[in-house]
């Protein structure tokens, strides 16, 4: 195409010299300028154009035809593949990435990847180095879950880094992330990222002389049964776990300043981390309840992640194992673990404790219809409707504590509201007596549950010069006291000049 | 009359020669007496109710003050221009004199009613 109109300039150019004057040749046909000479050629440009351009561009509709059929079904290929993701209103997980080191961890755990698949999520396994491993293409994610089962792993294959997982966490995905004894610096980083810190000696593994598993060889007490489980029913299952979880492997330590970040599996006060083979030189750095074993962290963009110290906690051979704790007499046949993992993967893929909060309205006691501002001293009601995804579908939710606050640089008023349990949540108050831009805020953050933050601005106006109230009881006295003067003025004029 | 006059004495023969006095006034300036008698007495209880409750509504207060006020002010010029005994206003006519007063009170109360809210 470009080739073309070079040619066809360089022949008018020719031409141009026999006549000693510029033509240049437009797409719409012919323009002539500083022409000193003979031809005067009106040229009436505007109506002509039209339909010299409609005749001339013929051969570049085809091409334009052929590229937007591509383009066509580029994009219908790309919705198909989105649909079949996570959507605002079907919050769970689809399709989610495995990647492992070992190609032996698809048999090892497999109770747990068939309980994944089972519960209808379409799991993708890789090995770690794999080069041809995308989260992303053309800027949309393939991916809604990533779970990473290769603690050894110091280099992902394909263009998968720290940083692009973390853009990954940061797009609203989830992630389990599993480390070993065995963990590489790539595994440790991306914990640190995210406010989970492994203990920096790379030898070093939970060691619990109080409460390890009971087993038939006398071992160095680094197979560990855990039961300091968090408090939350949201994130553990509304049933209690019986048995003792066993674990193997590494401690980390929160911040617990951070509140994002949450201890699901304490170690227990017995425990510290260090290298076994080894006679301690000094105090170990994590000792004790602060050693979590299990965390969770929902970040602000309600993305959810889970780390784990112990890759063998997910393995089949931890979900069958009979588990005893050192110290007590109770056997338990199956540990905790496989209903522990569950219930936790119940959580981390958002099949529980996703909140939607829909349907916000706000009307005059009385009114049905919004309106676009309030007086000061109006009577107005809140509504809001919260849902909970139950992982198929979405149940009211039902609670006691949310609170709408009527804020303008700091809340006027705070409300609980009230819920008639079938999701509707409303407040009625007064508008406080300050005029000025309002909103009504919802900010809703409890433990284990998505944050609701809702804000909706209204303007609230002061009272027009006719909306005062027309007389002033405290000046009543007043009042009368000028109507009594009237009077006794007009009385006394009366007796004045009829008396004698 | 046997002892030397106490303070007593005195203010009580202050007292009788005032009320003989006054007595004597023409009925018509007593009448006027009544009423400006009257306006302070209103303007004084006002006073005492804003000292209780405070002056929140200023302007009906002054408004109700100053009807009452104003009221007495006109009333004494009145008696001023009518008392028969007062050299100055020799050559005005009563009948002038109360139509002032009439005009002044029918103004008065107009700018007081204004100013109520």
């Amino acid at each position: 195409m470009i080739g073309n109109k070079i040619r066809h300039d360089t022949t008018w150019n020719h031409r141009d010299d026999r006549y000693g004057c510029k033509r240049t040749r437009n797409r719409g046909g012919d323009s002539v300028h500083g022409c000193k000479v003979v031809v005067i050629r009106v040229n009436l440009q505007s109506p002509n154009t039209s339909r010299l351009r409609s005749r001339t561009l013929n051969p570049n509709q085809n091409m334009a035809k052929f590229s937007i059929a591509t383009v066509f079904i580029a994009s219908i290929s790309l919705l198909l593949a989105l649909t079949r993701s996570f959507s605002v209103e079907n919050p769970t997980d689809r399709r989610i990435l495995v990647l492992l080191d070992d190609l032996a961890l698809k048999s090892s755990h497999s109770i747990f990847f068939t309980s994944l698949q089972a519960r209808g999520f379409e799991l993708d396994f890789k090995l770690s180095d794999d080069p041809k491993i995308a989260l992303q293409r053309y800027g949309q994610h393939l991916y809604d879950g990533l779970v990473l089962f290769s603690p050894t792993t110091e280099r992902f294959g394909g263009s998968l880094d720290v940083a692009a997982i973390l853009d990954f966490v940061d797009s609203g995905k989830d992630l389990i992330v599993a480390a070993d004894a065995s963990a590489s610096d790539l595994i440790r980083n991306i914990a640190a990222e995210c406010g989970v810190d492994f203990d920096e000696d790379p030898s070093a593994v939970v060691i619990d002389h109080g409460s390890y598993a009971v087993s038939g060889t006398e071992g160095d007490h680094t197979l560990i049964a855990a039961d300091d489980f968090i408090q939350s029913d949201v994130l553990l299952g509304s049933t209690k776990i019986e048995a003792p979880v066993l674990f193997k492997g590494i401690g980390h330590s929160v911040n617990p300043a951070n509140s994002l970040v949450l201890k699901v599996l304490s170690a227990s006060p017995s425990a510290y981390s260090a290298n076994p083979k080894s006679k301690l030189s000094s105090p170990p750095s994590l000792s004790g309840s602060s050693i979590s074993l299990v965390s969770v962290v929902q970040a602000r963009n309600n993305a959810r992640v889970v780390f784990s110290g112990s890759l063998d906690l997910f393995s089949n051979k931890f979900f069958k194992s009979p588990v005893q704790k050192a110290g007590s007499s109770n056997k338990y046949a199956k540990s905790g673990n496989e209903q522990f993992v569950t219930e936790l993967s119940k959580w981390v893929f958002h099949e529980r404790g996703h909140l939607k909060a829909v349907n916000v309205r706000h009307h005059r006691v009385g009114e049905t219809d919004e309106p676009a501002i309030y007086r000061i001293n109006d009577d107005l009601q809140y509504s809001v409707e919260i849902y909970e995804w139950s992982g198929s579908s979405w149940e009211p939710y039902v609670a006691n504590d949310v609170q709408v606050q009527f804020y303008m640089m700091s809340p006027y008023v705070l409300k609980t509201m009230s819920t008639n349990k079938k999701g509707l949540y409303h407040a009625s108050f007064k508008v406080p007596d300050v005029y000025g831009v309002f909103q009504f805020k919802v900010e809703y953050q409890r433990l284990g549950y998505t944050s609701l933050s809702l804000a909706k601005q209204i303007p609230v106006r002061p009272f027009r010069h006719n909306e005062y109230e027309r007389f002033i009881p405290t000046a009543f006295p007043y009042y009368g006291a000028s109507f009594s003067t009237m009077a006794g003025f007009l009385i006394f004029s009366f007796i004045y000049l009829y008396s004698k | 009359m046997g002892k030397s006059p106490t303070t007593k004495d005195d203010a009580q023969a202050l007292f009788h020669s005032l009320r003989s006095a006054y007595s004597a006034t023409p009925t018509n300036l007593k009448i006027i007496d009544l009423y400006v008698v009257f306006a302070v007495f209103t303007a004084l209880i006002q006073v005492v109710y804003m000292a209780v409750v405070g002056s929140f509504p200023f302007n009906s207060f002054l408004s109700g003050v100053l009807s009452c006020v104003g009221t007495a002010v006109l009333a004494v010029c009145l008696r001023i221009q009518v008392n028969k005994e007062n050299k100055e206003f020799k050559d005005l006519p009563p009948e002038r004199a109360f139509a002032d007063f009439v005009l002044c009170n029918l103004v008065l109360h107009l700018v007081i009613m204004n100013f109520l809210g």
